[in-house]
């Protein structure tokens, strides 16, 4: 099947930042969690999907079209919802729905009129005295009532409380259920994506480190904790970065097999690693 | 698409058009006033054009810039509707001027007066030069272009003034004096067909440029 979202070979260069062969995809009916520490490049990926950056090099493809030059059915298929909503602070939020409305050719005003109860959107209040978690849930509603074959989603959990978190990722694993539409899930919550996320891509320092599904992501690496004394050269370099305290060493590896053989019997654990350890001792690695 | 983008505008931006409320009580004092008709609902077409043209830079203010070019309209589309937004603001204080110069009982201004070709069209040139000239750097640079592209300005008139005044054989008066000559032989001129025709080409040719340049840097600014 075409994937929904491809990404191959971006770049794009800031003073002190670049996105270097930037390069994933992600199939229809599944979520895709684009993790990585602040500063990583996600929101920049974020933006060239909706066509608000233009790469220097490489292409980005929505449903097979450029963002850039088809922006207009591009950003039809797409809901998003950017890290800091903004919209007018004077306005209402069914003003802005009925500026929003009229753009989209799918618009669902029923389902948007259920969403606002469900979250418990104030109608007659201003958007600009809304607290950020309740500008997020706004946002949130315009971007689900439009029925996007594609949600593009940076940090929406930030701000939220955890009952309305967890209700949303629900949701959100609900809405590729029927394997129309994806979801791209921008955080550095990682927690969130352990529960949904169907591929994991983590960015660093504007690179892909990798980018595959959540089960290769968890078969392939573990971490391993023992004692500093068995941190020995063999153990060192099959590990992707290591602390080492006064009384335990912990570090990540891809290779648990390897490492199980040469610790048997001695006083060290190999176990499942979080996307947390992973993107820490990955990115510790580089 | 060209209609939602000119509602866009227009709804968001309504509140903040009431800023030119002001000018109309100066407009409303200023039909007591004999010869000041045609100057006044000159000047209030320009400033409402002007009040239009910075919306860009509000939106920059308010970052709701990416939020509105994430929705599904061609950024070609949504220039245009700042284009067509600027008019019929600078139109419709036109019209305000022209219905205050007939209605308010201490009007002594002809309305009539106001709505002949030559004052319309000198308005038109007026208005489209500060659009021409003003959009491109708002669509480009937002708050800080307009905020530069004032300052530069201001500096600018305050150093001729001060050039003039000091090393000129003649005083910076004078300048001013000049252009608003130049403004009354315009308006004097446009009773000629061949002056119109070559004041519409300029002004076509001014805003099509204009237009152009701003969807080009529109397209390529990164938000």
């Amino acid at each position: 099947m075409d994937p929904i979202l491809e990404l191959r070979g971006v770049t794009k260069h800031y003073p002190g930042f670049a996105l270097r062969d930037v390069s994933f995809s992600l199939p229809r009916g599944y979520v895709c969690g684009l993790i990585g520490p602040n500063g990583a490049g996600k929101t920049t990926i974020v933006k060239m999907i909706l066509g608000l950056v233009r790469p220097e090099g490489g292409e980005v493809r929505v449903c097979g079209d450029d963002p850039v030059y088809a922006e207009r059915a591009v950003k039809d298929r797409i809901g998003f919802v950017h890290e800091v909503p903004a919209y007018y602070g004077h306005l209402r939020m069914g003003s802005i729905a009925s500026i929003v409305r009229p753009f989209y050719r799918r618009w669902d005003q029923p389902l948007f009129e259920a969403l606002v109860r469900e979250f418990e959107i104030p109608t007659n209040t201003w958007f600009g005295s809304l607290s950020r978690g309740t500008r997020t849930k706004a946002a949130l509603a315009l971007a689900l009532a439009h029925h996007a074959d594609l949600l593009v989603l940076d940090e929406p959990t930030a701000g939220l409380d955890p009952v309305f978190r967890r209700s949303l990722l629900e949701r959100l694993s609900a809405y590729v259920e029927d394997g129309h539409a994806s979801v791209l899930f921008s955080t550095h919550l990682t927690s969130d994506l352990e529960r949904m996320a169907d591929y994991i891509t983590f960015i660093r320092d504007g690179r892909v480190m990798f980018s595959s599904t959540r089960e290769q992501v968890f078969d392939r690496w573990f971490i391993v904790k023992g004692d500093p004394r068995l941190l020995d050269d063999s153990i060192r370099q099959a590990l992707a970065g290591v602390d080492v305290g006064p009384h335990a060493f912990t570090g990540l590896t891809s290779d648990p097999a390897a490492i199980r053989r040469r610790l048997a019997g001695r006083d060290a654990v190999v176990e499942a690693a979080t996307l947390d350890d992973i993107m820490y001792y990955v990115g510790r690695s580089c | 698409m060209l209609r939602n983008a000119l509602r866009k505008d227009l709804l968001l931006n309504a509140r903040h058009l009431w800023g030119i409320v002001p000018w109309f009580l100066w407009v409303a004092y200023a039909m007591t006033e004999p010869d000041a008709g045609r100057i006044t609902a000159v000047g209030a077409a320009f400033i409402g054009s002007l009040m239009a043209t910075t919306i860009g830079a509000r939106e920059d203010k308010l970052r709701t810039t990416a939020t509105l070019a994430s929705l599904p309209v061609s950024r070609g589309t949504l220039v245009e509707a700042r284009y067509l937004v600027a008019y019929i603001v600078g139109a419709a204080t036109y019209l305000i001027v022209v219905v205050m110069a007939a209605g308010l009982p201490w009007s002594v201004q002809r309305a009539a007066e106001l709505c002949e070709l030559k004052t319309l069209l000198l308005t038109l040139t007026l208005a489209s030069a500060a659009i021409a000239v003003l959009m491109p750097v708002v669509i480009r640079f937002g708050l800080l272009g307009v905020l530069v592209f004032l300052g530069v300005f201001q500096l600018l008139g305050v150093g001729l003034m001060v050039a003039f005044e000091f090393f000129g054989s003649r005083s910076s008066v004078g300048v001013f004096s000049a252009i608003e000559r130049g403004i009354a032989a315009l308006h004097a001129g446009l009773e000629q067909p061949v002056v119109i025709l070559e004041t519409l080409a300029i002004v076509g040719l001014a805003i099509w440029l204009s237009f152009r340049l701003s969807v080009f840097l529109a397209k390529r600014r990164d938000l």
